[in-house]
């Protein structure tokens, strides 16, 4: 599926992010699991102190579509968060103009105690929608979900499938301006993600400009028009999706050398075991 | 397949949609800015207060969407439902009787006691609600903090505002409570209930704001919160009058000091002055004490809106 972006005739700037740092304080995030993991790495000793971004800048203007690669734990996730305004930068500033919705997860704001439609007006409520809208779109969210009885039934109810359906529906119900992807959506039976992919692209269509995280290069060089890279929350490169997706499959084919180089799990000469440090 | 456009009927973008990009107008289809600018420079203090209220008032409608989904689910998982909320205050008043009046033979020289402790345990009740279902209502949306962007301060003031709700459901059984056993001490006071409760709403708020967010970096703050409420409560005026009170006085400077700053002094007493015993409250005293609460909930906000930009990273 190719998507030929409307070319509009404004050059305005839909995102405008410049020097972007995000700071995470080691001592305030404790239980985190993964990113604990990754923090460890990363980190010189005695920091307390973690960027998981650190002078990143772009623009995005309408009309184009921005993907955003790179390794994991890179930072791409962070960057939509900020994106989004869920994480305030700790350096520099982000503008964006226009209705932003995201697509980060797709059970937004659910309370398993509350029936499907009450979650309905719930989320939208939280997603800032005006309530007449959400009344509107009512209709027609309830029959893409497509659950029947169990739309009146407590969300604890629900198997993932139905709720991943329900969280879809709610995510797509309003076209924004702006969209913000993370991964794609693999959800419910094959037949919903039939519909969900074709409802994607459908937003894709409609979306004056997008940011796309994914692993799937295939996306990238499809949906988008420009790209960037991102490792250990510094921009590497930014250029034509082509070109920026060779540069990162250079450098993780080089990385995954080096690993197995090195031995992967380093067995056969065990680091000293630094004294793992109280947070 | 491409059967789902159906379901979404496109809609005509109107161009005052595209505001421009520093200054943030409100649409007609959205209740917040489409625009935004999020930058690492903070505001100043005033600034940030005047932002929590506006944002916060700018929301009322998700805060009354978040207590009506809180009153539904409180009464959903249990057999009488709602009728807790009626119940739960009069047993409670009936093991502190019980304590007070039967074994330690103590409320004798308290006519009427049983309604002297309901005028203080009703509005006690709402005020433990408030701390914790408050405290935890920022931990509880965490899931939702880190997917979206909404102001936090809703979630403090939906939980205190349902609390109100059941307040309201604890005096269905005074007022029953009255007509039965103590019609004598109705009075027309009775209507100034709510003066009383808007004062005490104010101080919920400003306790359950700070509380919350700090609950985010400590989690800690909801046991320790549930122990010192134990004791707030038994060094207030609740289960003895301000006669008690004044008794201790001179004698001790440390207490003196306690009972002249506590809030809930002047709340219950002004709680018991209208239901118990038919008279004016001491307008003077739960002036000062709204006046400090509003101070306290501006300074709760603002400690609240500086908090706030860590509660992704940190949950």
């Amino acid at each position: 599926m190719t998507v030929s972006r409307p070319a509009f005739s404004s050059n305005k700037v839909a995102i405008d992010a410049r020097d972007l740092g995000v700071m995470y304080n080691l001592r305030l995030t404790k239980k985190a699991t993964i990113k604990e993991s990754l923090i460890r790495r990363v980190r010189r000793p005695g920091d307390t102190s973690f960027w998981a971004l650190r002078d990143v800048a772009f623009t995005v203007r309408q009309g184009e579509s921005l993907g955003v690669i790179g390794p994991n734990g890179a930072g791409k996730s962070t960057l939509l968060q900020v994106l989004a305004g869920i994480i305030t930068p700790s350096e520099g500033d982000v503008a964006v103009d226009g209705h932003i919705s995201s697509l980060l997860t797709l059970d937004v704001g659910f309370d398993t105690e509350l029936s499907g439609v009450d979650n309905i007006r719930l989320a939208g409520a939280f997603m800032g929608l005006d309530h007449r809208l959400v009344e509107e779109k009512l209709p027609a969210i309830v029959a893409y979900a497509d659950l029947g009885e169990f739309i009146d039934a407590a969300l604890k109810t629900y198997s993932s499938g139905m709720r991943a359906r329900l969280g879809f529906a709610i995510a797509t119900s309003v076209e924004p301006d702006i969209l913000l992807l993370d991964e794609v959506l693999a959800t419910g039976d094959a037949a919903f993600r039939e519909k969900s992919k074709a409802r994607v692209g459908e937003l894709v269509r409609e979306a004056k400009a997008i940011v796309l995280v994914t692993h799937d290069m295939n996306w990238v060089t499809e949906y988008c028009n420009r790209a960037l890279l991102i490792e250990k929350g510094r921009v590497i490169i930014e250029g034509s999706p082509a070109e920026v997706v060779a540069l990162h499959q250079e450098r993780s084919a080089a990385r995954a050398a080096e690993q197995a180089a090195a031995g992967v799990f380093a067995a056969a000469k065990p680091q000293p075991v630094k004294p793992s440090r109280k947070f | 397949m491409d059967g789902a456009a159906r379901w979404y009927p496109m809609r005509a973008r109107s161009p005052s949609r595209r505001p421009c990009a520093t200054l943030p107008a409100v649409t007609a289809r959205s209740e917040v800015p489409a625009s935004f600018r999020s930058s690492s420079a903070r505001p100043g203090s005033l600034a940030l207060i005047r932002l929590g209220v506006r944002e916060t008032l700018s929301r009322r409608r998700l805060i009354a969407y978040l207590v009506r989904a809180d009153l539904k689910k409180s009464g959903a998982d249990t057999l009488l439902g709602n009728v807790w909320w009626v119940v739960d205050p009069l047993l409670q008043m009936l093991v502190y009787w019980l304590l007070v009046s039967v074994i330690l033979k103590r409320g004798a020289g308290t006519p009427d006691y049983p309604l002297f402790i309901f005028a203080a345990i009703l509005p006690w009740k709402w005020f433990e609600i408030t701390v914790r279902e408050g405290g935890s209502s920022v931990v509880f949306r965490e899931k939702l903090i880190k997917q979206i962007y909404f102001p936090k301060l809703v979630l403090p003031f939906a939980a205190t505002v349902s609390g109100i709700v059941n307040f309201a459901f604890g005096l269905i059984p005074l007022v029953g409570m009255m007509l039965l056993l103590y019609p004598e001490r109705i009075t027309p006071w009775l209507l100034l209930i709510p003066v009383v409760a808007f004062v005490q709403l104010v101080f919920s708020l400003a306790v359950a704001t700070a509380l919350s967010a700090l609950n985010v970096f400590y989690r800690d703050i909801g046991n320790l919160s549930r122990h010192l409420l134990r004791f707030w409560f038994y060094l207030s005026p609740a289960l003895y009058g301000m006669d008690q009170v004044a008794s201790l006085s001179g004698r001790n400077q440390a207490a003196d000091l306690w009972f002249a700053l506590n809030p809930w002094t002047y709340l219950l007493s002004a709680y018991r002055d209208l239901i118990y015993y038919g008279q004016a409250p001491d307008w003077g005293a739960l002036l000062i004490v709204l006046l400090a609460s509003i101070v306290l909930l501006f300074l709760c906000i603002l400690l609240f809106k500086r908090l706030e930009p860590s509660f992704a990273k940190v949950l």
